[in-house]
């Protein structure tokens, strides 16, 4: 792989995220990550507290309102995500805790889907949801604990920085 | 003078237990970090989305139920404010001369005085208001406010290692 990341690495656009002294490039890039996180994560713990019981005046209807939430938190994280990818590939892939990372949120996300169309059809209905809904919103919850711990140690578990640098 | 005070307060707070604790343990800092991330995204989730609400994102959701996870949020700023005090008595000189840090605390006393505000003057009045109306004048800025100041805290959090003295 190593030809791959020096090939990514020497890119215009690789060396202007690493090398630019601009607050407003690598830095910028990293509070996009941070503040789509907080809106992202945050709005699925909300909604899994929702439907494991909390709050339950909050009607089951306006969850599209929530997910647009978290949609636009996830994307804004898919785009500077890449970024930092872009700036980084070597730290980032060849570190297996990225690729549990990557995992972790496609499962976060297949459930939060899960969860929606349970809920969905069931709109209008009883506001208290069945133990199977409760069981995926607790998985959910324990699945972005996890995406926060494996994000925030990526960089104490690094091994390369760059194909010629170390961590 | 203000040099000195902060001076004496790097000697205190270095010498503190849980600066010590974080300073000698080798995974309690990135826990720790992970922690105030989950703080953050706990109060964002709720807080954040309420004054989305405010602004008048959501009508059909009603504010009091809404303001129900409240209570989520506040227990994520504890959280925070409980690791942040062990981030800042572990190496406080990183802390109290860094520019990035004064901006994050003056963000947060923005936030504060606004949520002050919120209570004694706007919130009772919004529980009258019947789900699918414009929020008042008052709430909006109540709401801009909060989320700018956030959003601002969690900027300069970010910023603080580009700023080390």
């Amino acid at each position: 792989m190593d030809p791959f990341f020096a090939w990514v690495e020497a890119t215009a656009l690789s060396v202007f995220l690493r090398e630019s002294a601009s607050l407003w490039v690598f830095p910028f890039v990293l509070i996009l990550h941070t503040v789509g996180l907080a809106f992202f994560v945050g709005s699925n713990i909300a909604w899994d507290v929702r439907v494991l019981g909390f709050s339950r005046g909050i009607p089951l209807e306006t969850l599209s309102r929530y997910f647009l939430v978290m949609w636009i938190g996830l994307w804004i994280n898919a785009v500077s995500g890449v970024l930092l990818l872009i700036a980084y590939p070597t730290k980032a892939l060849t570190n297996p805790l990225f690729f549990v990372k990557l995992a972790l949120i496609g499962a976060g996300i297949a459930v939060a889907l899960r969860i929606r169309r349970d809920v969905r059809g069931r709109a209008g209905e009883a506001d208290v949801l069945p133990t199977r809904v409760q069981v995926l919103a607790a998985a959910s919850l324990a699945c972005w604990v996890a995406v926060i711990f494996a994000g925030r140690f990526l960089a104490y578990t690094c091994t390369r920085l760059t194909v010629d640098s170390t961590c | 003078m203000l040099d000195e005070v902060l001076r004496s307060v790097q000697t205190y707070l270095y010498s503190t237990p849980q600066g010590e604790f974080l300073r000698e343990s080798r995974w309690a800092w990135p826990i720790f970090e992970s922690l105030h991330f989950l703080g953050m995204s706990a109060l964002l989730g709720t807080v954040g989305v309420f004054d989305l609400r405010l602004l008048g994102f959501a009508r059909r959701i009603p504010i009091a139920a809404l303001h129900r996870l409240i209570p989520i949020g506040i227990s994520g700023f504890v959280l925070n404010a409980a690791t942040g005090i062990c981030f800042l008595s572990a190496t406080p000189d990183q802390y109290l001369f860094n520019l990035a840090f004064r901006w994050k605390v003056t963000f947060f006393v923005v936030a504060g005085v606004n949520v002050m505000f919120f209570y004694a003057r706007t919130f009772r009045r919004l529980l009258e208001i019947e789900p699918g109306a414009p929020p008042p004048l008052a709430a909006r800025i109540a709401g801009g406010v909060s989320l700018c100041a956030w959003i601002g805290v969690m900027s300069a959090g970010r910023l603080l290692t580009f700023f080390r003295p």
